[in-house]
């Protein structure tokens, strides 16, 4: 009688955890959805508070901060100034608490960079590995690069990318690509050349993705500024609009803007997108001119 | 439910004139000065601050009550054979179990008020101190947020009382509940990110993996439920429909765990 | 009816994993009856303490019947009657004598008058009125086996059980432990013990049962050593042939064999006439002894033969 009793009331209690457990997850899931960021320890606390764990702590944050972007951007949302500074401070602590640690890095090239259009932040990070991962050549690579193509400072960014060719295991084109910068500056055909054999050397799954969307985008962008080109010889004008040259039978048809933005050009034959190929952020500089 | 009153008395007494209770009090009341002192650094928000401090430490001493009180107040009963005398008067084995969960649930509750005052004093001490900088604060999320770091304690609690009874020695019982601890504070961040963009393109992620993880959710609390640090910090309102939800969890799962610890301790042989 | 009642009961130990299983206890069949003082000795690691708790219900036994006037051990109603000394009681630490023993009182659903009552009554008679608000751990070792036997009795319990409940006595304690057993069974308690220490087996048991390696050896009734406490006088002879022996046990001798010689039992009246007798034929007077056969005699002998 009494194992009976009992047996019921751990059946119901069960029941009743099951009933819960969902919801209790679903209102996490909506929790951590509006909660802002939080508020990182500065690495000078965290580092006496990690109590000789520095690495674990590290490696515990990086996580929570790939979960943070992570979750916003599997649920849709755009990351504010806020939830960037949180990202910026959280893996500028990361990378304090363990210097060597490669994937906050990579991390804040993806989302820095790319994402939240914060180039400078980005190369502050990538900066301050390089003092401590001296033979790795992605991150004076990764500065060169967001030095070409968000600031467009040439000459930084060529000779960062010698800095990264003289690397043991760099890839051979880097030396051709450094003087091809120092020379010719931002030409997106250059950009075309140094996305393709950037996307040959990721095997980052989430990065591989972002940089064929682009790598789409600039082919389009290059077919687009080929016609021009080709509208300009033999017209001697520049058209109207673009759809000018689909009409005038240069292009055959425009190609898709992988980012759901408008096709735009200058008199210098240059094209654009109205999304200034970004996924969320607004303020993601337009690309080299 | 006598028997587990007077049960419930004895290890509460037993609890509470424990010396190393003192210890904890004094570490609580040495963090509490700390915040006084570290107040003054900050440029704004003071207010946050010292409700991010406040919380910390009354979790730090309520983690160090539960392992190094809680943890000896049913481990060493069967460790020292105390249990052999208690279990020969007419004391069920289930009976046991809850008037030992009562009694060092009582005992938290008992200490963790304590320092809940000296909090409060604190609280009040910077108030008046930098009244302009605590511009979200809000009692009532304060005091919520103190009220889910005891509900936090009373499940971990729950889960000391389980390990007590399923295994013989009060060290075992130590590691399986800090390692439980561990787990249950990270694991929500685990589930979200296996569950975020980054996890779904990352093939090294198998489906059994997956898996494994979904059930371990299942088994472990997942403590960032009984976290609303934040909502006190920045005085966000909380819906009182997660308040239930998370009271709810916490309860629920102590009751399992303590059926369970009962079901598996009546079963169990005293040497 | 029997009040306690052991039906070839077993236990078997699994000390780990890859070692050999140890028997504690092997088919073991006792009955105890109500109002008797029962002793349980054995050597060390011959299952006394096993049989105690399985007595307790703090292990089951693997095969067998531990049956409570003819009930089985079911949890409350009988635990109620059963008061238990653990070997070297280990008491909270941090709560002194009077608050234990409200726990007691409580948990056996004694009014809270009963329970001042009879924790005044039982702490007088133990020498502990002193030191009941102490906390438990400044007590000494005999203090504590006094609090335990406090808590064992507290709720009156018909039915005793005390694991080695001198050890750790100084002789006062030992005394008062002594009279207080001596007093339960005059109120008609059933006492079942295990000790260590013989004499104090021998002086306070009805029955006595010696066990070794888990099997029972030997049960011995107080009649065996009775003659310790008559008017008798013990004489070791030479061995007396038997056609000698006759005319001696017409006078109320007894005789027992013991090695090349033999031990007589002579009623103190009859003292003289048997002497002249075994004089007449020859038989030598080699000494006196206090007492026909000691427990440890019986104890050393059985051992050594089960060892055998």
């Amino acid at each position: 009688m009494r194992y009976l009793l009992s047996a019921s009331a751990l059946l119901i209690a069960l029941v009743l955890y099951g009933a819960l457990f969902p919801a209790v997850w679903q209102n996490r899931e909506q929790v951590r959805s509006e909660i802002p960021a939080g508020y990182i320890i500065p690495s000078k606390f965290s580092r006496i508070l990690a109590l000789g764990n520095q690495g674990l702590l590290a490696d515990f944050l990086f996580l929570k901060t790939a979960t943070f972007v992570g979750g916003r951007g599997g649920a849709g949302q755009s990351l504010n100034e806020d939830d960037w500074r949180f990202v910026t401070s959280s893996l500028d602590v990361v990378t304090d608490l363990d210097p060597y640690f490669v994937d906050p890095y990579i991390l804040a090239e993806g989302l820095l960079a790319w994402d939240a259009g914060k180039p400078d932040e980005a190369n502050k990070l990538l900066a301050k590995g390089m003092e401590y991962r001296t033979s790795d050549w992605r991150l004076p690579f990764y500065i060169g690069f967001n030095y070409f193509y968000f600031l467009g400072d040439y000459p930084s960014a060529s000779d960062y990318i010698m800095q990264a060719a003289q690397l043991p295991g760099s890839p051979g084109y880097l030396m051709t690509l450094a003087s091809r910068l120092a020379y010719y500056g931002g030409k997106t055909k250059t950009a075309l050349l140094f996305l393709k054999e950037m996307l040959a050397d990721t095997e980052d799954p989430l990065l591989k993705k972002r940089l064929e969307k682009r790598l789409l985008a600039f082919e389009g962008a290059v077919l687009i500024e080929g016609a021009l080109e080709s509208f300009h010889e033999s017209q001697a004008r520049w058209p109207e609009s673009l759809s000018e040259l689909v009409t005038s039978g240069v292009l055959k048809k425009m190609p898709p803007e992988p980012y759901g933005g408008e096709w735009l050009f200058n008199k210098k034959g240059r094209v654009f997108s109205t999304s200034k190929f970004a996924d969320t952020l607004q303020t993601n500089p337009t690309p080299s001119e | 439910m006598r028997a587990v009153f007077a049960l419930a008395v004895i290890t509460f007494k037993e609890g509470i004139r424990n010396r190393s209770l003192f210890g904890i009090v004094l570490l609580a009341l040495f963090l509490f000065g700390l915040n006084i002192m570290v107040a003054g650094f900050f440029m704004r928000d003071v207010g946050k601050v010292t409700v991010d401090m406040n919380l910390s430490a009354l979790s730090f001493a309520g983690l160090l009550l539960v392992f190094f009180v809680g943890v000896n107040l049913m481990a060493k009963d069967i460790d020292r054979k105390t249990i052999h005398l208690v279990l020969s008067k007419p004391i069920s084995r289930a009976q046991y179990i809850w008037g030992k969960y009562l009694g060092i649930q009582f005992f938290l509750v008992v200490s963790l008020s304590l320092l809940f005052v000296f909090s409060c004093m604190t609280v009040v001490l910077l108030l008046s101190l930098y009244p302009n900088y605590f511009g979200g604060f809000s009692w009532v999320q304060f005091v919520v947020a103190c009220f889910f770091v005891l509900v936090k304690f009373s499940v971990l609690t729950a889960i000391v009382v389980f390990f007590s009874a399923i295994t013989t020695s009060s060290l075992i019982t130590l590691i399986f509940s800090f390692a439980s601890y561990i787990a249950g504070v990270t694991i929500e961040e685990v589930v979200f990110y296996l569950k975020s963009e980054f996890a779904s393109q990352e093939q090294m992620i198998s489906e059994g993996l997956r898996h494994f993880i979904a059930v371990v959710s299942y088994l472990l609390p997942n403590f960032s439920v009984f976290d609303y640090t934040l909502e006190a910090a920045h005085g966000l309102t909380i819906e009182s429909s997660r308040m239930l939800l998370s009271v709810g969890y916490g309860v629920v799962y102590s009751c399992i765990l303590l059926s369970l610890a009962s079901v598996i301790f009546a079963r169990r042989e005293f040497n | 009816m029997d009040e306690i009642q052991l039906c070839a009961v077993s236990k078997t130990y699994n000390p780990g994993l890859f070692k050999k299983k140890v028997n504690a206890v092997k088919d073991l069949s006792l009955e105890i009856a109500s109002g008797e003082v029962f002793g349980l000795i054995g050597p060390n690691g011959a299952g006394k303490s096993t049989t105690i708790r399985m007595l307790l219900g703090l292990i089951r036994p693997d095969s067998g019947s531990i049956l409570f006037r003819g009930k089985a051990l079911t949890e409350q109603d009988i635990r109620s009657e059963i008061g238990y000394l653990p070997e070297n009681p280990y008491l909270y630490d941090h709560l002194n004598l009077r608050e234990l023993l409200r726990f007691c009182g409580r948990s056996s659903q004694l009014s809270v008058e009963q329970i001042v009552h009879r924790s005044q009554e039982l702490l007088a008679k133990l020498d502990l009125l002193e030191a009941q608000k102490r906390p438990l751990r400044t007590f000494s070792k005999g203090m504590l086996q006094r609090a335990g036997i406090c808590f064992a009795l507290l709720h009156d319990p018909s039915i005793v059980i005390f694991d080695e409940p001198m050890s750790g006595l100084d002789p006062i304690g030992r005394k008062m432990v002594f009279d207080l057993v001596m007093e339960l069974k005059q109120q008609g308690k059933t006492i079942f013990f295990c000790s260590h220490i013989l004499s104090d087996v021998e002086r306070l048991c009805d029955r006595i049962c010696l066990i070794s390696k888990g099997r029972l050896i030997k049960q011995f009734h107080r009649d065996d050593f009775l003659q310790s406490m008559s008017q008798a006088v013990f004489l070791e002879v030479t061995d007396i042939p038997e056609q000698h022996r006759e005319k001696p046990l017409a006078m109320g001798v007894q005789i027992r064999q013991e090695g090349q010689g033999c031990l007589l039992a002579v009623p103190g009246e009859n003292y003289f006439s048997v002497s002249a007798y075994l004089q007449e034929v020859g038989i030598e007077i080699l000494g006196c002894r206090a007492e026909w056969v000691s427990l440890e005699d019986l104890f050393m002998q059985h051992v050594k033969e089960q060892e055998q």
